[in-house]
């Protein structure tokens, strides 16, 4: 108990100090008015308009991430696996690229194309993973994602070579990942979308802590291994190709928040899940304050920050975890 | 006062003036000492430091040359050099005739393959490090290069005069290098820094990236009376946050090419920024907004024109 109220002050504490402090200095007396609708316009707009979704977008991203990162984990039994490890970052980069290449017009282009890349990679993958037979095997999947992966980073780099050298830098600071594209209505979108896919991992905890104990336990115990894993692939990847979609590839949080989690909490799904989303996202919002504050007026990739901030943190939980 | 002005432009050109001069005294020692022993013919040679600190030294002027930037190919034409020119990068499209010159492809990190094929007896390089392989490559195989840095107003006339004396072109570049730096000497006193609109250049748009202090867009911008609200970011260009922009809450925003209205003035996390919000965008287009050239001052002009249409 007393760790959720840990997880969950951490959390609200860290959306305010996203809100509070930013590049622009808005005294905090007038954050707290903006909050509540009055003060001068161009504050208030920063406040309302920019910071505030982006740190709650940020939250839900991190939270996501860290969710599709532990029940990948699970599924493919490998410590290594993150959201991105099935070829999913390489087609949605591809596509982003390649709307900006072919400058597909409207200003929803990019995150749209990177979904569509996504899932394009996604079902590819797939694809390929099932051509042993109808049964899902988990070491083909990586192999599958590995491969796919190599392949659009192969045409990424002929894109890269062929096309003109700015606008590609651009795209690929894109796919770097960050939350400049944040607004409401960035944050709605990925809310509505996120709720079911999420609601759907979270429902099949008990199934997913019966797989982790390996696929023939598993069956021994009930679960019904094959449809599981196909499903649990399915909505995982879906999750991540939205995060991508709004904020392109950040790394780290989807590998090391589960892991993090397992060592203080244990390996069990009903709460390993529900504290990853909560520790993914205190750690990619706290993540994103910083990069925007800390070399302002300039911004750091919010990527270069969750892991440099992450990997000491982590590393000092795994001395204390080994002792 | 617009001296001092031009001396510390002068001093951000080379922001590693100190080390070169050091490295100039030393290799100039050596030269000397050389010389006092050697034979005539090396007394003979004459050389330049390029804007690495490189000595370059030629037996005769350049008769076929390979540019590997679209600056110095177009500054070649301009001092009368179009016709020694035997590569250019793929994206150095002006002056016209540069089109006619064969394209060896990329300027950074080239292809040393396609470009010793031209026979050339000089390579001109963007003076980067990521060249340092290609130059080797050159050397060996007998090839002068040259590094020239054109990032600013003040490095044309510099780079005229250099290229000038590597191609036997000399005095009319030399002509045209002192020409352009006292109308630039003028249209620095005349700009009334300042007194013009705040403006925001944004390079693109998601992440925000803007235009800095080190371009010379900012110094054409500055050139047209306008002042840039990130003059205070000491590099080219800049991934900025939206919030930052929001703030400092520019009177317009200068887009080098591009629609007319820009399609990211739709997107919501935009609207914060008042000048998108009310659509007051300028757009200027041409080459000479995309590297120094010795049509500056008519892009200024240009410039200061549409800012002024876009204040009404």
């Amino acid at each position: 108990m007393m760790r959720w109220v840990v997880l969950g002050v951490s959390a609200l504490l860290v959306i305010a100090l996203a809100v509070a402090v930013g590049p622009a200095r808005i005294p905090i007396a007038t954050v707290a008015e903006n909050l509540v609708g009055r003060g001068d316009s161009t504050s208030l707009a920063i406040v309302r308009e920019l910071r505030l979704p982006r740190a709650l977008l940020a939250f839900a991203v991190g939270g996501c991430l860290a969710v599709t990162g532990a029940v990948l984990q699970a599924l493919v039994r490998n410590p290594l696996a993150d959201p991105y490890l099935l070829g999913l970052s390489g087609g949605a980069g591809l596509a982003a690229v390649l709307a900006i290449a072919f400058r597909l017009g409207g200003a929803w282009a990019i995150p749209a194309a990177a979904f569509v890349g996504a899932l394009a990679a996604i079902t590819l993958v797939y694809r390929l993973a099932l051509v042993s037979g109808a049964v899902l095997d988990t070491r083909v999947l990586i192999l599958a994602g590995v491969v796919v992966s190599a392949f659009t980073g192969a045409l990424l780099g002929a894109a890269a070579s062929l096309s003109s050298a700015a606008e590609l830098r651009n795209a690929m600071l894109w796919l770097l990942g960050g939350f400049d594209a944040a607004s409401w209505r960035a944050f709605r979108v990925f809310v509505v979308y996120a709720v079911v896919p999420l609601g759907l991992l979270f429902y099949w905890s008990r199934p997913l802590d019966l797989l982790s104990l390996g696929e023939e336990p598993a069956q021994f115990l009930g679960a019904d291994v094959e449809r599981l894993k196909r499903l649990l692939y399915v909505v995982a990847s879906l999750l991540t190709a939205a995060c991508v979609a709004v904020s392109g590839v950040i790394g780290f949080v989807g590998l090391v928040i589960p892991h993090a989690i397992r060592m203080i909490w244990g390996h069990a799904h009903r709460t390993l899940l529900p504290a990853a989303f909560l520790l993914g996202g205190t750690l990619l919002t706290g993540a994103d304050a910083v990069a925007r504050t800390a070399f302002a007026p300039q911004e750091l990739p919010v990527g270069v920050v969750t892991a440099l901030v992450g990997v000491p943190a982590f590393a000092v939980l795994l001395r204390r975890w080994a002792k | 006062m617009s001296r001092s002005l031009l001396s510390s432009e002068r001093a951000r050109d080379f922001p590693e003036a100190e080390s070169v001069s050091v490295l100039r005294c030393c290799v100039l020692a050596v030269v000397i000492g050389l010389g006092a022993c050697a034979s005539e013919e090396s007394q003979q040679r004459e050389g330049v430091f390029d804007d690495l600190g490189r000595f370059v030294t030629l037996d005769r002027p350049a008769q076929r040359i390979v540019s590997l930037s679209p600056a110095t190919t177009e500054l070649l034409f301009a001092i009368g050099a179009g016709d020694l020119m035997v590569g250019r990068t793929r994206w150095a499209e002006y002056p016209p005739a540069a089109l006619d010159v064969p394209n060896v492809g990329d300027g950074l990190d080239p292809n040393v393959e396609l470009i010793a094929a031209q026979q050339p007896d000089l390579v001109v390089f963007y003076a980067s490090p990521s060249n340092a392989q290609a130059i080797e490559l050159l050397d060996r195989l007998g090839i002068a290069s040259v590094n020239v840095r054109m990032d600013s107003l003040g490095s044309v006339p510099r780079a005229a005069r250099l290229l000038g004396g590597l191609s036997g072109t000399g005095s009319r570049a030399d002509s045209m290098a002192n020409a352009f730096q006292v109308r630039l000497d003028s249209a620095r006193g005349a700009s009334g820094i300042g007194s013009g609109p705040r403006v925001m250049i944004l390079s693109w748009d998601n992440p925000p990236i803007i235009i800095g202090a080190l371009s010379f867009l900012s110094q054409l911008l500055g050139l047209a009376g306008a002042m840039n609200v990130f003059a205070d970011v000491e590099r080219p260009s800049a991934t900025v946050t939206m919030e930052t922009i929001a703030e400092r809450n520019p009177e317009l925003v200068l887009l080098v090419g591009g629609n007319e209205l820009p399609e990211f003035a739709e997107r919501p996390e935009w609207q914060v920024v008042r000048a998108v919000r009310e659509r007051r965008f300028v757009r200027v287009e041409g080459s000479e907004f995309s590297w120094p050239t010795f049509r500056a001052l008519e892009a200024v002009g240009r410039l200061r024109a549409a800012l002024v249409a876009a204040r009404q």
